[in-house]
């Protein structure tokens, strides 16, 4: 798979981790990703953001021409705030030409500006709002101060649509699962449910690691594997090593004998705090003075549960917190 | 680790190769696991887990690596 040479074009919620654009870029909510094609010294284009309509219409208009013919096209079109997205992306394939433009991360890393002292964790969703709705309801009622949604928000259902526009008018912060991603692509596997292409649009735009803090401990959030599988990840990017371990090295914590090593690197961890949610089951670890957390799945046979992350004066402590 | 093989004596390095493996890495943690290992420090001979969570003193390696090149060696 060809690289990415990608701008964000500032999305505001990124945390400060993310490399953000060279200067004279400004901040807005969409984003362009340029893959270079060396051979041909041209860009395929991939504009996120802004009318989706048009995103696309860009996207293909542009796909496989030379730079060379293609600036002519988007010099001078105003819009608002002294700039507009053509002009963004003038600037942004200037600086590519000229190397100087910051290679995005395989991951867009989110982190919650807000230190937090109750955290609501929510797994696999699956699609389904029913199951959001009572959990939100719940988590209202034992008063948390933020909602942690750490995917799939997706599933092979119609409601698919009202869970994503659900997480974004509640503002609950949310991570892409391996299909959520997909969906986003619009690479989702044949035969499942069909997603408007503006919600396609808002699970793009979802981060797929999150960072946050809980009292005094620093904690990271993903989903899975899938991470590993993006293209440009590298074993030293940021949180790289926590995922690792967690994936590669303890198979989500389900292999005990190999703990004595995981121990050992701890002390190489960012994060004193691992949440994820791939292998759908609750589990809860201590080891080397880190939690790690599985993040069981919204609804099972056990009903309706979501996770309580809660930091007391002395300690951060994880309940897992059951629906009647 | 490494600096316990680079210190080795100049005879022993003559009839060694030597490989590290980055835990940090999904590679490292492939071969820690190929390795059935469990801690760490872990040193394999011949691609065989001799050594877990501690580093064998210069002498017991030197002794252990010799016997080994003889053992393959012999006629």
């Amino acid at each position: 798979m060809a690289s990415k040479t990608g701008i964000g074009c500032g999305d505001p919620r990124q945390g400060p981790e993310k490399q953000g654009p060279p200067s004279g870029l400004k901040g807005s909510e969409r984003r362009i990703l340029l893959k270079p094609d060396h051979e041909a010294e041209r860009f395929v284009y991939q504009t996120k953001g802004g009318c989706p309509g048009n995103a696309k219409l860009v996207s293909r208009m542009l796909r496989g021409r030379p730079v060379s013919e293609v600036l002519p096209f988007l010099n001078d079109i105003p819009c608002r705030n002294d700039t507009s997205c053509p002009d963004q992306l003038v600037k942004a394939l200037t600086a590519a030409l000229k190397g100087s433009l910051n290679p995005a991360r395989s991951f867009l890393l989110y982190t919650d500006p807000q230190p937090r002292s109750r955290i609501g964790l929510i797994g696999e969703l699956g699609g389904r709002s029913d199951v959001l709705k009572r959990l939100i309801r719940h988590m209202r009622k034992e008063q948390v101060e933020v909602i942690y949604s750490l995917g799939n928000l997706t599933g092979n259902l119609p409601s698919n649509e009202e869970v994503i526009k659900l997480v974004r008018k509640e503002g609950i912060l949310t991570i892409q699962g391996d299909l959520d991603w997909r969906y986003g692509q619009d690479e989702e596997p044949g035969g499942l449910s069909s997603l408007p292409l503006e919600e396609r649009d808002h699970l793009f735009q979802f981060p797929q690691v999150l960072g946050f803090q809980v009292g005094d401990k620093k904690g990271m959030a993903f989903y899975g594997r899938y991470l590993q599988e993006l293209p440009g990840f590298s074993d030293f990017e940021p949180f790289a090593l926590e995922i690792n371990m967690v994936c590669n090295l303890t198979d989500f914590l389900q292999d005990d004998t190999v703990f004595p090593a995981l121990e050992c690197m701890t002390a190489k961890f960012q994060a004193q705090i691992i949440l994820f949610s791939e292998i759908k089951k609750w589990g809860c670890w201590h080891m080397g003075g880190t939690h790690f957390i599985s993040v069981g799945p919204a609804s099972s046979d056990e009903g309706l549960g979501w996770g309580l992350l809660k930091n007391n004066t002395k300690e951060t402590c994880f309940e897992i917190m059951r629906l009647g | 680790m490494a600096e316990s093989v680079r210190v080795l004596p100049e005879e022993i390095q003559n009839i060694i190769e030597v490989r590290g493996w980055d835990m940090r890495t999904r590679e490292g943690i492939q071969r820690f696991k190929e390795l059935k290992a469990r801690s760490l420090p872990s040193v394999a001979l011949d691609g065989e887990l001799v050594y877990e969570a501690l580093i064998p003193g210069q002498e017991e390696l030197c002794a252990e690596l010799q016997r080994r090149y003889q053992e393959k060696n012999r006629v």
